[in-house]
């Protein structure tokens, strides 16, 4: 296998350009979906790599439950720097694993708290109006058991008048419609398994919301509405800036202008590509190409440490 | 009204929780939710039937107010009761437990908008400003930017 199985390790790095430039050329729909799908297979194939590393390291260490032939030279010589990279690889391999399962866990304790928290209220109730000052919205993901749920404060519908409000709430259907929440917890294990993929979670993060705002506006049929809604929450919800941060204000826009900002530009074109022979169509190439390569580097290492280690294994 | 939402309050005692007290509890919170006002142990005694004896109503209101689901006011030598909040309410309450106590929590519930930093807050007021000018121009009427976006007034 060679160098391959080290290849799905770093390749997550060709999907860096797409996750820039997906914004500006490609619907958040598309983009949302694009960036998800690349996360999974770069995350997946880097864990498969890892997984076979782990395995060479393995059978390396003194008292291993492995076979004795799989620590046999030839295995060995199958991984380039075997005793290194296997020995890296266990802490590696265990690190990612512990990520995604805390990330999972999480993930479900924080839906199933806020499930709890509106049991109180009538199922029918939704959205779900919580009395309460402090202004806020959340799409609140179903479970096997109970159907996703909206949850808005009395803060929030207070600042906003009743057009603002048949947006906001289509945002928020949107996000359970679509199941945004998926895609999210997809990139988020991605990033527990590879850093290098981390970047593409605040990508989609901000992708999904792009979409669940265009799905508003198109319900309320009226995108500078949608915009004033966005906007105006924003206003309202702004948190005590953290201090420190005032004196670095980012140059970059954050999330909300940009979205205002797209909101009241043109509708984004449908397409699912962007055109080939741009900055973004290459970038989307790039990462095209980077997940192919991904996925036969870790296929044919996979393939070739089973011959391996079948050679090895007697029988 | 309160038929179960109580007794899953999934703060409280913990490990030493048992069945049917959960029940009592949000029999008493009813109860209390159809007083006419403050009421005495001894009125939601009488008005669950009488089965339970003073002593165990007493034990469950102070269960409660543990769990801030009921204030109490002194009133003579007794104490009268009325429930902390409405379902809505504590419904409310629980929300923003798991919102203060969940930093992560938007990775899970997608939040309509996140917060802004001063120079966010600037743009959106620039963008939405410029909005605001864009309709009035195209409708024809003039509307004060002032009515228009009565948070602009506020801030600065």
């Amino acid at each position: 296998m060679g160098v391959f199985v080290f290849l799905p390790l770093v390749l997550p790095l060709t999907a860096l350009p797409i996750a820039r430039l997906a914004e500006q050329h490609l619907h958040p729909r598309a983009s949302t979906r694009l960036l998800s799908l690349l996360a999974a297979v770069l995350g997946l194939c880097s864990t498969l790599c890892l997984g076979l590393l782990m395995v060479v390291g393995t059978a390396q260490l003194p008292g291993n439950p492995l076979p004795d032939g799989w620590s046999d030279p030839e295995v060995r010589a199958a991984v380039p720097y075997a005793e290194v990279a296997g020995a890296a690889a266990i802490p590696l391999l265990a690190a990612a694993l512990t990520g995604c399962g805390t990330a999972l866990l999480r993930h479900r304790r924080i839906r199933d708290r806020t499930h709890r928290a509106l049991d109180g209220l009538p199922a029918g109730a939704d959205p779900a109006v919580l009395p309460d000052d402090e202004p806020y919205a959340y799409a609140v993901p179903g479970t096997a058991g109970r159907p996703g749920r909206i949850a808005v404060s009395r803060g929030m519908l207070r600042s906003l008048d009743e057009d603002e409000r048949r947006a906001l709430f289509a945002h928020e259907r949107a996000h359970l419609a679509c199941r945004h929440h998926r895609y999210l917890l997809a990139v988020r294990l991605a990033g527990c398994v590879n850093p290098l993929l981390l970047p593409l979670r605040s990508a989609v993060a901000f992708a999904a919301e792009r979409w669940a705002d265009e799905e508003a506006a198109r319900e309320v049929g009226d995108r500078r509405l949608t915009a004033r809604a966005v906007g105006k929450a924003a206003l309202v919800t702004r948190a005590a800036p953290a201090p420190g941060t005032a004196h670095f204000a980012a140059p970059e826009p954050g999330p909300v202008p940009r979205r205002v900002a797209a909101l009241l530009g043109p509708v984004p074109p449908a397409r699912h590509w962007p055109p080939a022979l741009t900055r973004a169509g290459l970038a989307a190439l790039v990462a095209a190409a980077g997940t192919a390569a991904s996925a036969l580097s870790a296929l044919n290492a996979a393939v070739a440490l089973f011959l391996v280690l079948k050679a090895a294994t007697p029988l | 009204m309160g038929q179960k939402p109580f007794g899953t309050a999934p703060d409280a005692g913990g490990a030493g929780r048992r069945r049917g007290q959960g029940q009592l509890e949000s029999q008493v919170l009813a109860a209390l939710h159809h007083a006419p006002g403050p009421v005495t142990a001894a009125w939601v005694q009488e008005r669950l039937g009488g089965d339970l004896a003073y002593t165990t109503v007493m034990t469950i209101l102070s269960r409660l107010h543990a769990k801030q689901a009921v204030t109490r006011e002194r009133s003579g030598r007794a104490y009268v009761w009325t429930p902390a909040a409405d379902e809505a309410g504590l419904a409310a309450l629980r929300m923003r437990r798991v919102l203060d106590g969940e930093p992560d929590r938007d990775a899970v519930l997608t939040s309509f908008v996140s917060a802004l930093s001063p120079h966010d807050e600037q743009l959106l007021r620039t963008l939405l400003d410029r909005a605001a000018d864009d309709s009035s121009d195209e409708d024809g009427t003039d509307i004060p930017q002032g009515t228009a976006h009565p948070d602009e007034a506020r801030g600065a």
